[in-house]
Parts: C-alpha cells; structure tokens; sequence
C-alpha cells in the first residue's frame, strides 16, 4: 500500500505554521476526527501501527529505489504523516498526557525530536554541498554541451570542474592531501588558497557548524535509552506507550538514514537499533537498515560522502570522465567524441535528477524542522495548561 | 628572464604601429597606442606546433593589428553566405591565438601576489576585448557549422578554445584575488573592532530584563565599509565578471563570486560574536544566557538586514552591472543563506520553556522579524523573495504562538493567586503592581501583540484550552462603545480586558479577607487607584482601554469611597447629630457626655486604626482626608458651638476633648501607616 494513500488521513489539526512547502498542502483538511466523541482509541492506536508499518513495506519494498532522491523524499513524507497522526492521537487523548509515565514518556519524545532539529540543519547543509557539485557538474554540461562541437579547451574546462568536483566531494579528512595534488597539476600556488575558500566552506554559516558537533554523536543522543516500553507502561497508558515509543523509533530512523544519505559533518551510522519484533513496523525498518548498512559498507562506497544513490553515479560518472578525459588526444577521434557525449549523457540525467530532486527535499527537511517545533510547541502548550493552576 | 622578455618586446611587438582604420570603434582604436609585449610561451609553442605548416608564416602576419584581427573575426561569424566553405583566416588562426597567448603569458608571469590585472587599464581591455571576440568565434565554429567538420576548422576550435579557457582560467583567478582583496583591508583595520561596541551596547541594555534597546543609527556610519572595496578594484571585478559571462563562463564567475561573499559575510559575522551554538545547546541554556544570545541576535541580524545587505546588494550591482538578473539572484541566495541560522535560531527559541519574564524577549524577536519582512524588496529574487516570506511567516507564527500562550499564562497565574493572607493595611496589592507593570510593558509591543492575537484567535479553534472566557469578553465587549472612533474589539484588547477582568475578580476575592469593611474599601480603592493610574499613565493602554472603560473606573472608585464613609463615619456622625439631645425641648446632659464621650472613643478609634492603613496615593490620600474632614469637621465644631453651653469647668475639658482644629489635624494623620501618631499624642 503506497503511502500517499494515507496522506487523507494525515490531516493536520492547524492551520498555522504549515510550510507554503508542504507537498501534500490541497490534500491537508481539518479532520472531522475532533467531533468523533466515541472514538475507540484502541483502533486508533492500532491503526497508526499498522500504517506505519505499510509506510516501511513500502519503503522497502523496492531495493533499486532505495536511497534515491525520490526515496530520501518518500521516507521523509513517511515521517511527516506519521508525525501528523502521532500528534492527532496525543491531542484526542490529552487528558492522559499529564499522567505518569505518559508525561515522562511524551517528555522523552520531546527531548528526542529537539535533538532531531540539529540533525535538520546539518542535512540542510548537506544539501547545500550537493548543490555546489551540482553546480560544478552544470559547468562540465556547459563546456562539453552535446549539441556542440567540443575542442580541447572545452576539455580542459570540463576537467578543471571535475577535478574540484572530486575533491569537493572527498571526506574531509582527505580533502588536504587532494588539494596539494591538485595544485602540483594546474602548477599554480595561489589557486590552493582559493581552492580551499571554494570548497566545503558553504556550511559556514550554519549552525551545525561548530567544528565538535558529530551526527554520528547526534543520533546516539536520539536513540538514547530508547526501549520498548514494559507492559506496565502500556497498560498504564491505555497503550499510548507504544505510540510515543513507535513515533520515537520511527524519528531516530528517519534521521538515520537522513545522515546516512546525506554528507554532513562526522557521519556515521553505528547506532544500536534494539527493535522488538513486537512492533510490526520493525521488520520493514531492520530490512531497510540492514541494507543501507550493506550499502555503507561496499568497497566503493566506504568512503563516499553520502550514500544518496545519486551521488554514487555522480562519483562514478566522474570517474570514468575523467579517465576519459585524461586519455584523450586531440585531434580527437570520433569514437573517443562518441564516448565523451556518452557519458555527459549520463552525467545530465545525474544532473537532472538532481536539480529536480533537491529543492523540494531541502524543503521537506524544513517541514519537518517546523513540524518537531510545532509539536514540541503544542506540547508546551497543553503540558503547561494540564499543570498551570496547581 | 627580463633579457628574454626584453628580446621578445623587440622582435615581437606589433602593436605599435598606428591604426589605419583609426575609429572604427571607440575601445578599439586605443589600443592602438598600445605598447603590447609578445612573449612566446610554452602555450604558445604549442599552438604552433598544432598549426604545423602555417608556422613558418608566423612572422609577416604578427604585423596584423588587433582592431584588424576583430574585423577579421566580425567579417567571419557574420559571414552567413557559403559558410561551409569558410575557413578561418590565416591570420586568426595563427597571429591572433598567438597574440592572445602572450598576453596571458605576459599577465602570468607577472611577479606580483596582488591582482595582475587592472595595472594597464588599455592593455585589460584589449585583452578582454580579444577573449570575447575568440568566445564569438568558437560559438560561430560550434554552432553554425556543426556539419562541415573539416580538420582546419577542428584545429582552430582546439587553439581557440585553449586560449579562451587559459584566459578566463586567468580571469578567474584574478577575479578570486580581487575579491579576497577585502581580507587585507579588513584585517588592518581590525583593531577598531566596530562591531563590538554594538554587540556590547546590546548585551548592556539586556541586563535590565528591559525590552532590548535595537541597534539604530549611531552603528550605520560603521558599516559602509562592507563590502570594502575600492572603486578601482570594483570597475576590474566588474570588467572581469562582465567578460566571463559574456564568453559562457557564468557559473565559474557566480560561483567564485558566491564563494567569496559568503566568506566574508561569516568574517563579519564572526567579528560581531555570531556564535554558532547547536540547537541542543541553546535548548538547555539557561534563561540569562538565552537572554544575552537573544539580544545579540537582534543586534547582529538587525545590523545585517538594515546596514549590510543594502551594501551587499549595491555592491553586486556594481559588480554585475551588465546582468542585474544575476546580481539579484547572487544577492538574494547569499541574503538568504545568512538569514536561515538567524531564523532556526528564533524557532529555537520559540520552542524554549515559556514564563512570563520572556514574553519581551518574544516580542523583540518577533518584531525584529517584521522589521526584516519590510526589508525584502525588489533586492531579491522573486522566487527567494517568496521562499524567505513564507519561512519568516512560520517562523513568526511559532513565535506568536509562544508569545500567546506566555500572555495566556499570565491570565492563569492572576486566576490561581489564591492568597489567604491580606496585604496589611489595605495596600496595593504586589499582583496589582506586577500584573499593571506588566500590561503596561506589553501595551509598549501593542501592534506586535495585535498581531499576535489576532493570530493565536484565528487559531484557538483547534485548541480547545485557550481562552473559554472568549464568549464572556466578547458579551463585554459589545456593551462598550467606540467613544473614541478606534475600534475597540481588537485582539489584544480582548485579551488586555479578559486580563482586567480577572484581576478585578481576584482583587473583590481579596477585598473579603479583610475584617474591617472600611479597610476592605480602602484596599479596594488603593488598588483602583493604582490601576487607573497606571492607565491614564500610559497612552497605549489608555487608549486600548477606551474613555468609557476609565469613566466606568472612576464611578466605581468613587462608590468605594462612598461606602469607605458610610462604613466609617455615619456612627461618627451619629453621635455628634443635634437630634435626640433634648427632652420636653431640653437639653439632657447626660445624654450629651454620654454623646461626646462616644464621639471621643469613636474618633479615637478610628485615628488609631486608620492612620496605621496606607493610601500610598497622595491624590487620593488627600481626596479622602478632605472628604472626611468636610463632612466631619464642620459637624463637630456645630455641635461643640451648639451644646458647648450645656457644660462647664472641669467637664466641659473633660467631655470637649478636641476642638474642631484638632479634629481636623487628626483626619489629616489618618492613612499614613504610621502606627504611633495617637500614642504620641497621647504621651
């Protein structure tokens, strides 16, 4: 069952503070749930379990759309309904929000998704980067502009952005030893002082900037004693428990594979994932991370900056560019133009996929910033009228 | 090295000779005064070598003047007719490139770390002049004469292309230079520091829990020097950026250019103490902290929107003058790179713990944010125009609704002070004064507020918490006039009267604690008076409360006093009533000391009581001792006139205790808190 189905369903309770962004913007109406004065709430829990669980299936169901763009943009349309239904559920039964251990429970959530927020802005950031390869892909489209005769100028401008693509691209860490290579190749010293200036210096101004925050830490923080909830809980709860605790996994995960497909600063991806099989949603999401990790751990992939599926064939585009480009003399031969026009081919659908993809993901990602803040807000809100005349 | 340029410069040069076709165009014909040095370079060894057999004609043709070389160039991509067939002309082919070449070589081999170009303002317009026309003529090869492959045209494509890329590769790193040129100046300047002063005078002025003062205009001076850059580097950023567009190498420009700015606005903001904290962290910062980081905030943003972006924007323009598209995107996408950390920042906030104290702090923000909203002109985009409205309108509502729920909290701790213990006295109560302080701040954000409110009222139909009292207010509300022509019913005036109202009933709450039902008016009466002054006190609420709220105000005040001197002083009055004195048309003396005697420890009693209560009010102090000694004073001295008569000697002393004056003296001790007067007296 695709997602997109439930997105009726996943009606949001406010009007305010909806992003202009919000891709499901005509498919969001106010919910005639709040009059449903005999709502049966073991349903609506069960419910929300069960579509949760169909969201995963279908995240997982298809492993050549896995980590795409269009997938990244899935999962977190996936996190925006189910944040949507979580919030509808806590609002219909808000009389036991103030009630140990909901309160402590929903307290925790809070505490999560706050964390969550940092992890928004490094992905924004992210983004960001693979705007700036986009940019500098865009350069080699100019120059070796299939609809054109190419000379070797051409070239060498193609090969001049693909050379700060590929160090652009490289972990930080490697980036030094990268740029001193690139130098002695255009022979030129200052260009290392600019070069460093041009490259990886777009996050500056971000808040994740400070040179000790790790999302690898991050995430850790989010999924930090985070335990299927006892059987006390949940009876004590009327079972809303599990709701905190499902909606709580279903965050750290979304910011998972966010930073697992995202470069940002200090990935990394051990996070414990101690899922019961109680929770039916859990099968689809240990598949998932099963093979997302699979993924990290490919020869090729190691030490790639992101496992954003795109990325990967722009790296691989790069590559045999620039063997391509390397080896050929000019004159050139027609084969040799016939090969070069092959790949910018592939290198534009790269591109296309890319500029069509980017946008409306970074815009995902601020929903979600806002939607953690408007949830936590309301979240003041109705803890702090529950406790306010005491 | 210079012998060998200066062998070149003999043999090489060809660009002395005076132009015969002098004026053919205007940028053209200077360079014909040019002196223009040929060097022969490695890239240009190679061009020869690509043109094999032509080499050897090299020589004759350097003889070619450049404005020659451009007609040539002209006459060949204008050249529609029999294009298959059209070759370059030798001399393009050969000299032209060559020329090019050297005067890359010639700018390369400059010795010098700064700018390279910009030194012979001539010798950079032939140059450019040169690339553009090799752009045009690669764009006439690759374009038009896609089928006629033939290896001369292909060869010719390969030199132009390598000297166009080898000359904006130049271009652009000139271009990269010129922008970090802005690094040097600053950095010597450094030690004036401007922006810390504003950064200090911010912080200052949030100590006082106080709205924080905004940067205004005593900063501006400070900032025209950002972006900092000479007119004379601007007009060589502008040739340079001009050119590269111009020959295809937009991107490289744009991105170079971005780049830059983008580093030189986080310099900036680094030096004004932007500090870049995690949200984690500003999440569990302690209020003073978040307090500071607030203040800096809206100093710093405000000093972006209002002082640096009108300069950065001038400053693209000028460098982009040629493309005002470009320069409005660049422009906008930096404006709204800086902006994004500042707006996650007052979202941050907005999700912080909310208590009263903070509501200012709010407000600031959310002003400052309305105040960037008018800011976003035709400078920008109007895709990132869009973009940023939309964001800064989340924002703003997540703000509002914090800032409405911290105003709401207000209205609950008024209806949870549940106090048992009365103020002693009758004194205004601390709830009073903290409640009106408060109103009063708040009525300073009044628009703010309006906005608000008329936000979170728009809202409150998902919330089923907020503001039941709704209906109650609005029932009020239509009851009230519009004496002044304003429109009473706005948002936050619902809210300010629902905030009235229950501070009225918590104060009638209070009133009850109080015994005595003299000092229950007098409690009543301070805190009234306290109220009605702290309106007429302050225009904005005054307004907001409307003439007839005040009048309404003051006919209550008025009853409590009324009922203050019924409570007090119609026994006091009884006693020194003419009626009931006589019998059978005498006067029965005993019934007369018995009434002064009453008179004396009534009066007595009360002096001792009332001079311990507080009217901190001197108006109403004074209103109310000139009452009492209007009603009392002249009724004793009529009846100590009257019956004075009746008694004598000893008695007369002992039962006429005051005369009139003093009875005067004594009203005028009453409500000073002061509990010794009477013994003083006494003793």
């Amino acid at each position: 069952m695709p997602a997109t189905t439930d997105s009726s369903a996943a009606a949001s309770f406010t009007n305010i503070g909806r992003s202009i962004l919000s891709l499901r913007r005509d498919q969001v109406h106010s919910i005639e749930g709040m009059n449903m004065q005999h709502h049966d709430a073991d349903t609506e829990l069960e419910s929300f379990q069960k579509r949760v669980t169909d969201r995963f299936l279908d995240l997982s169901s298809s492993s050549d759309e896995l980590l795409t763009l269009s997938w990244v943009q899935k999962l977190l349309q996936s996190f925006l309904i189910s944040q949507d239904e979580f919030r509808q559920i806590l609002f219909r039964n808000k009389s036991q929000l103030h009630k140990p251990p909901m309160d402590r429970l929903i307290a925790d959530y809070f505490e999560r998704s706050v964390k969550a927020l940092d992890v928004c802005n490094a992905i924004r950031d992210g983004i960001e980067q693979i705007r700036q390869w986009q940019k500098l892909i865009e350069i080699v489209l100019i120059a070796l502009d299939n609809k054109k005769l190419i000379g070797e100028g051409h070239f060498r401008r193609a090969k001049k952005a693909m050379v700060d693509l590929a160090i652009s691209m490289l972990d930080e860490k490697e980036s030094g030893s990268a740029l001193a290579n690139r130098n002695r190749s255009f022979g030129r010293n200052n260009v290392r002082d600019n070069l460093h200036k041009s490259l990886g210096h777009f996050r500056s101004l971000s808040w994740s900037v400070s040179r000790s925050w790790s999302a690898a830490r991050q995430l850790q923080a989010i999924g930090n004693n985070l335990n299927a909830p006892r059987s006390h809980e949940i009876m004590a709860t009327n079972g809303l428990a599990n709701l905190v605790f499902t909606m709580s996994f279903v965050l750290l995960f979304v910011m998972w594979a966010l930073v697992a497909a995202i470069p940002c600063q200090d990935r990394g991806l051990q996070v414990h994932f101690s899922m019961s099989r109680q929770f039916s949603w859990a099968a689809p999401m240990l598949m998932l991370h099963e093979r997302i990790m699979e993924e990290s751990k490919r020869r090729d992939r190691r030490n790639a900056s992101g496992l954003l599926r795109e990325i990967y064939q722009i790296e691989k585009s790069t590559r045999l560019m620039n063997e391509l480009l390397d080896s050929a003399q000019f004159p050139i031969t027609e084969e040799k133009e016939g090969e070069v026009r092959q790949r910018v081919q592939e290198l534009s659908m790269v591109f296309e996929s890319i500029k069509r993809g980017l946008n409306p993901l970074e815009g995902q990602v601020r929903e979600v910033f806002h939607k953690i803040v408007r949830s936590r807000t309301e979240g003041l809100d109705s803890l702090g009228k529950g406790n306010g005349p005491d | 090295m210079e012998k060998f340029l200066a062998n070149l410069d003999s043999s090489g040069s060809f660009a002395k000779k005076k132009s015969d076709n002098a004026g053919h165009h205007h940028i053209r014909s200077r360079h014909t005064s040019d002196s223009f040095d040929i060097g022969k370079s490695d890239g240009q060894e190679k061009v020869d070598q690509q043109n094999g057999s032509s080499n050897d004609e090299h020589l004759p043709e350097e003889a070619t003047l450049p404005d020659q070389f451009f007609e040539e160039v002209d006459r060949f991509v204008n050249d529609d007719h029999g294009s298959k067939t059209s070759e370059i002309p030798k001399c393009i082919d050969v000299s032209f490139y060559k020329m090019v070449e050297s005067m890359i070589v010639k700018y390369e081999s400059k010795e010098t770390s700064s700018a390279k170009f910009g030194q012979n303002e001539d010798q950079d317009a032939l140059f450019l002049e040169s690339l553009k026309c090799i752009s045009k003529l690669i764009n006439k090869i690759t374009t038009d004469q896609f089928s006629s492959r033939s290896s001369n045209l292909l060869s010719s494509l390969n030199n132009a292309s390598i000297v166009l890329h080898r000359g904006m590769s130049l271009l652009d790193e000139e271009f990269r230079l010129l922008l970090d040129q802005r690094r040097i100046v600053l950095d010597s300047k450094t030690p004036r520091t401007p922006k810390h002063s504003s950064f200090n005078f911010s912080s200052q002025s949030s100590q006082d829990s106080d709205r924080c003062l905004l940067p205004d205009s005593t900063e501006s001076n400070e900032d025209e020097g950002f972006p900092n850059f000479s007119t004379e580097a601007i007009s060589n950023m502008n040739k340079i950026a001009t050119a590269m567009i111009s020959c295809g190498y937009e991107a490289e420009c744009c991105m170079a250019y971005t780049c830059f700015r983008r580093n030189a606005f986080r310099e900036v903001l680094n030096k004004l103490g932007f500090d870049s904290i995690t949200i984690d962290d500003a999440h569990r910062m302690q209020w003073e902290s978040l307090e500071r980081e607030i203040a800096s905030w809206i100093s710093i943003f405000k000093h972006c929107y209002r002082n640096l972006f009108p300069g950065e924007s001038k400053f693209s323009d000028a460098i982009f003058s040629e493309y005002p598209s470009i320069s409005q995107r660049l422009f906008s996408e930096l404006a709204a790179a800086v902006i994004t950390p500042f707006l996650s920042f007052s979202e941050v906030i907005a999700l912080t713990k909310r208590s009263a104290e903070r509501l200012f702090k709010f407000l600031d923000m959310c002003e400052t944010l309305n105040d960037l909203l008018t800011t976003i002109d035709d400078s920008y985009s109007k895709e990132i125009s869009q973009d940023l409205t939309s964001e800064i309108a989340v924002v703003k509502s997540q703000l509002a609704e914090a800032a409405a729920s911290i105003f709401c909290e207000l209205e609950n701790s008024i209806k949870s002070d549940q106090g048992r213990t009365p103020v002693p006295s009758g004194q205004v109560h601390p709830l009073t004064r903290y409640t009106m302080n408060y109103l009063k701040y708040a009525c300073e954000y009044r628009d703010t507020l309006e906005e608000v409110f008329r936000f979170h009222h728009k809202n409150v139909g998902f919330d089923d918490a907020p503001n039941q009292e709704n209906h109650d207010i609005n029932e009020h509300l239509t009851e009230m006039p519009n004496d002044d022509g304003t429109p009473k019913k706005s948002p936050f005036a619902i809210e300010l009267i629902a905030v009235m109202d229950l501070l009225d009933a918590n104060l009638e709450m209070k009133s009850r604690l109080y015994r005595d039902p003299a000092l229950r008016y007098v409690f009543l009466m301070n805190n009234g008076r306290y109220i009605l002054q702290k309106i007429k006190g302050s225009n904005e609420i005054h307004n907001m409360m409307g003439v007839t709220w005040c009048r309404k105000r003051s006919t209550q005040l008025r009853q409590y006093h009324k009922n203050y001197q019924r409570e007090t002083w119609s026994r006091v009055l009884k006693c020194i009533s003419h009626e009931g004195l006589q019998a059978n048309g005498k006067v029965v003396k005993a019934v007369l000391k018995e009434r002064f005697k009453n008179f004396n420890a009534l009066f007595e009693e009360i002096h001792r009581t009332q001079s311990t209560w507080v009217v901190s009010d001197e108006q109403l102090q004074s209103e109310l001792r000139v009452s009492i000694s209007a009603v009392v004073t002249p009724a004793y001295r009529s009846f100590v006139g009257r019956f004075k008569q009746y008694l004598e000697g000893r008695s007369m002393d002992k039962y006429i205790k005051y005369q009139p004056e003093d009875i005067e003296t004594l009203i005028d001790e009453l409500f000073d808190g002061n509990p010794m007067s009477m013994g003083r007296r006494r003793n």
